[in-house]
């Protein structure tokens, strides 16, 4: 590949993110001229000092999106095993399949009444609870080519040198599944933070994350804090998409 | 030292294990020749534990051990392939039963390289298991088991994925050290020879039963053992060169 066809595809990869980044420090962009007519750091100003609430939305979502990822890899990583080794595993296997038959919001819609009946309605809870129907079966969905024979073999292994099962996990099997514990992570956590659909039936507004909010800009036709919105949202999964390929390929 | 009483097991409508009673003696080598599919493996999983059985006990020094667990029978089995945790290296690799009981660090040194000098491998310690022959993981493998003094060891085809050479290296280390450390165990293999070299009394499993045969004569004289076979086969192909 010549250095020239290098350079104009890293060029298309990186134009949306200077799109958004040149966006969200303009102001004043009437047609027909190609650059914002002012620039300006006031919106970037605004998520430090508070106002707009988009720095808390980035807590919310970081939070939200840790804590989705963190619960469904560990469970699903635990169930996966289970399952991998049960006599019924296609049966079980095919339940993780459910609901992605539905669309999330249909799920949702149908799933809304139990929310209102638990009091998850409208709150962090519930959408960290909404958005495991998602991510838990993706998570076993994920496991479930992990677990195999020799797997199983070093399990008992350890079993038979006088380890309990809570050792051989964390001895043996969280050790060896670090890589794919890792990829597992950083995917919930991307179906987390960009998820639009769950968290605003069951958040209904009252849970904003950095996704709902450019979704909420872009409906107030705010063009320059829908691009800093973005900017935000785009980051944090960069960091961890660096993190996440030094761990793996470590591994 | 260990016993079975009346073992039986079905798996998936099959009889794997029919009425199995034998006795094996402390310091005692059995080794089990039997072709796949005769129920070996399931034999020795119900002795570690790692398979219930549906009828009959096992007994370890007199003890009842048949639902005790896998963890807590002093059994170590030991698998065909050495499965070697990938994340450890060799040194941590053996002492790995020992940091299970919190051993203290200076009995867990003194006791991995007593065991690296016996397998040979003192130079190996600090090396990960993907930079070790067959041969060399094998043995990791053996140390991994001694270092905790099982009580039983069982050895289902270690040798069968090793080179001709390195197998007769690793037979022979094997008897070695079974006898320096007094090992009590039950050596699997369908390889004749072998059988014939390892155990100090032989056995032979088909369908499920098992035969021991207390004298190693009783042993080639059966005809199911296939010896009379093998040997027939030898002295005729000496005959043709003549």
């Amino acid at each position: 590949m010549s250095r020239t066809v290098k350079a104009m595809l890293v060029g298309l990869i990186l134009f949306p993110f200077a799109f958004l980044l040149m966006l969200s420090v303009g102001r004043q962009w009437p047609y027909p001229a190609l650059f914002p007519q002012q620039w300006s750091l006031a919106n970037w100003a605004m998520v430090w000092g508070g106002s707009e609430g988009l720095s808390n939305s980035v807590a919310i979502s970081v939070l939200l999106s840790t804590s989705v990822a963190a619960l469904s890899t560990g469970t699903s990583f635990w169930v996966s095993r289970h399952i991998a080794y049960h006599p019924k595993r296609e049966a079980w296997l095919s339940m993780a399949y459910l609901p992605y038959v539905f669309a999330p919001v249909i799920l949702a819609a149908c799933l809304q009444f139990f929310f209102i009946l638990a009091g998850l309605y409208g709150t962090f809870g519930g959408v960290l609870v909404a958005q495991l129907f998602i991510t838990f079966p993706y998570g076993v969905i994920f496991f479930s080519s992990f677990w195999n024979e020799r797997l199983r073999n070093m399990e008992q292994l350890v079993k038979t040198l006088g380890g309990n099962s809570r050792q051989a996990y964390a001895k043996v099997l969280i050790p060896v599944a670090r890589g794919a514990l890792a990829t597992c992570f950083f995917q919930l956590f991307l179906i987390s933070w960009f998820e639009y659909g769950l968290t605003n039936l069951i958040g209904v507004g009252k849970v904003p994350t950095l996704t709902i909010r450019v979704f909420q800009y872009v409906n107030e036709a705010n063009l320059f804090l829908a691009a800093l919105a973005s900017c935000l949202l785009v980051f944090p999964p960069l960091l961890l998409l660096w993190v996440n390929r030094r761990v793996v390929f470590k591994g | 030292m260990l016993q079975t009483k009346n073992i039986s097991k079905v798996f998936q409508g099959e009889q794997v294990l029919e009425g199995l009673s034998f006795r094996i003696n402390e310091h005692e080598m059995l080794s089990i020749l039997g072709r796949s599919g005769s129920g070996k493996t399931t034999l020795l999983k119900v002795l570690a534990g790692l398979e219930t059985a549906d009828r009959g006990q096992v007994i370890l020094e007199g003890q009842d051990i048949t639902t005790v667990p896998a963890n807590r029978r002093g059994i170590v089995y030991l698998y065909q392939e050495a499965l070697l945790f990938p994340h450890l290296n060799v040194f941590e690799n053996i002492a790995f039963g020992l940091r299970l009981r919190k051993q203290p660090e200076s009995v867990i040194k003194d006791n991995v390289y007593a065991l690296l000098e016996r397998l040979e491998l003192p130079e190996q310690a600090q090396k990960m298991p993907e930079q070790l022959s067959g041969g060399q993981r094998q043995r990791v493998a053996f140390g991994r088991a001694l270092v905790i003094e099982p009580r039983v060891l069982l050895l289902d085809e270690p040798f069968g994925a090793l080179d001709s050479e390195t197998r007769t290296n690793m037979q022979d280390l094997l008897k070695g050290v079974a006898k320096d450390y007094g090992l009590t165990a039950i050596f699997v293999t369908h390889d004749l020879k072998e059988a014939m070299l390892m155990g100090d009394r032989m056995g032979m499993m088909q369908k499920g039963k098992l035969n021991i045969y207390d004298k190693q004569a009783d042993f080639i004289a059966d005809k199911a053992t296939g010896v009379l076979e093998e040997a027939q086969f030898w002295i005729n192909l000496q005959d043709l060169k003549k």
